[in-house]
């Protein structure tokens, strides 16, 4: 197993951090970092919740953050690489980091990695994203130029979700039998190719 | 008691059934009986081609109508045969191709007083094998939503990304192309194609249910 963490001086001070912070209040430090590590560009506590934090565990705004930090790094290294408990363990005690500590990261990550994982895999970085798909089965009965006439008709709207935006953009389309039935079998050609991948 | 049976203007002996313009004669109509008497067999034909290219959906140039002027009939007098031939043909176009029986059509053409000359051109138009053209110009012109004009796919497998060393998570990138001219793009994780394949899948036959059950039950 490659080697996770290299011993720089900032990563030997915020052990020294870890080890001193109060066994109590640790693991739930630990288990929301884990909780909103697979978040895009969302800081793990708000300024608030920082400045509680500082009071509890009793440590100025500069080391509390290296703190945070330093755990952030930790976790997420440990999901790049698909770290497993037992060489994570290993790893962070080579660190000098106490006992007590390195068990319950190592809990934490026995139990919530597999979930963290799984949602960084599915992230993706095109903003477009299908969100949406909903249907309409009509019958049509009659026009201006003609009458009592009997054609089925579907139309879907495909609600597709921009990342940064507020509200979905609606794609609505229609389709006779025919055309619907030329579109499965374009979604038909694609699920080959999916099954091909397996 | 006693039943009175009505006859009508002299011609049918059955009038209960609704002629195929409707209860009431159109005033497009109405007004062109008279000069169509007069009309000769030629310039009439000229007309009903051109009404008929313009049904078709090809552009009509009042220009023509104009050419067709001579010393008995004027512009005006043939607009009024124009309007009134249309409004004629697009009543009898409007129901569907079995519903309209060519002996009844002949029947009720007599009731309007149009020439007997004239009738086997129109029922041309209406039973002929012009039908078909103009049967299908109507499906085309009706009002749509857009519809998918070209679509563009790619299936992509992410190896490694900047969060993760092993990812091997299959995605649909897609590009849809609708007629109104928009082009969409966008992503479709694998869960969300599964989603729109089987909703895609289902009105599809739900769509042919009705198809099925349809021929049975509404009959004209």
């Amino acid at each position: 197993m490659a080697l996770m963490f290299t011993s720089t001086p900032s990563i030997r001070k915020a052990v020294g951090l870890i080890n001193e912070v109060d066994q109590g209040k640790f693991p739930l430090v630990v288990s929301r970092i884990l909780q909103k590590l697979h978040l895009k560009d969302e800081r793990t506590f708000s300024e608030d919740e920082e400045e509680k934090l500082q009071g509890t565990l009793g440590m100025s705004g500069p080391d509390l953050e290296l703190l945070l930090q330093t755990l952030e790094f930790f976790l997420q290294q440990s999901a790049y690489h698909t770290a497993k408990p037992a060489a994570l363990s290993q790893q962070l005690s080579q660190l000098g980091m106490d006992q007590d500590k390195v068990d319950t990261i190592v809990e934490s990550w026995t139990t919530k990695g597999r979930e963290v994982i799984q949602n960084l895999r599915q992230r993706a970085l095109m903003p477009n994203q299908l969100t949406d798909i909903n249907w309409r089965l009509n019958l049509q009965m009659a026009q201006s130029m003609e009458t009592k006439q009997k054609l089925p008709n579907a139309m879907f709207e495909l609600g597709v979700h921009r990342e940064g935006q507020e509200d979905k953009e609606k794609i609505r389309m229609e389709f006779t039998h025919d055309e619907l039935y030329q579109f499965y079998n374009q979604l038909e050609t694609i699920q080959k190719q999916i099954d091909g991948l397996s | 008691m006693s039943i009175i049976q009505v006859t009508g203007s002299g011609k049918s002996a059955v009038s209960d059934r609704t002629p195929f313009y409707g209860a009431r004669v159109p005033t497009e109509v109405k007004s062109m009986i008279k000069p169509l008497t007069k009309l000769e067999k030629g310039v009439f034909r000229k007309i009903l081609l051109l009404i008929v290219t313009a049904i078709e959906g090809k552009n009509v140039e009042y220009k023509q109508i104009k050419d067709l002027e001579t010393k008995d009939f004027q512009e005006e007098t043939l607009c009024v045969i124009y309007s009134g031939l249309l409004k004629l043909l697009q009543c009898a176009l409007k129901l569907p191709n079995g519903s309209l029986k060519q002996e009844l059509f002949k029947e009720d053409l007599l009731e309007l007083q149009i020439p007997e000359d004239f009738h086997t051109d129109i029922s041309s138009v209406i039973f002929g094998n012009r039908r078909a053209g103009i049967d299908s110009e109507c499906l085309k012109s009706r009002p749509r939503l857009p519809q998918v004009d070209q679509l563009k796919w790619r299936v992509d497998v992410g190896i490694s990304t900047s969060v993760l060393n092993r990812v091997l998570e299959p995605s649909v990138l897609m590009e849809m192309t609708l007629t109104d001219g928009n082009i969409h793009t966008f992503e479709v994780p694998v869960s969300k194609f599964h989603e729109l394949r089987y909703n895609v899948a289902y009105v599809l036959k739900e769509m042919e249910d009705l198809e099925k059950r349809n021929i049975l039950k509404i009959k004209d």
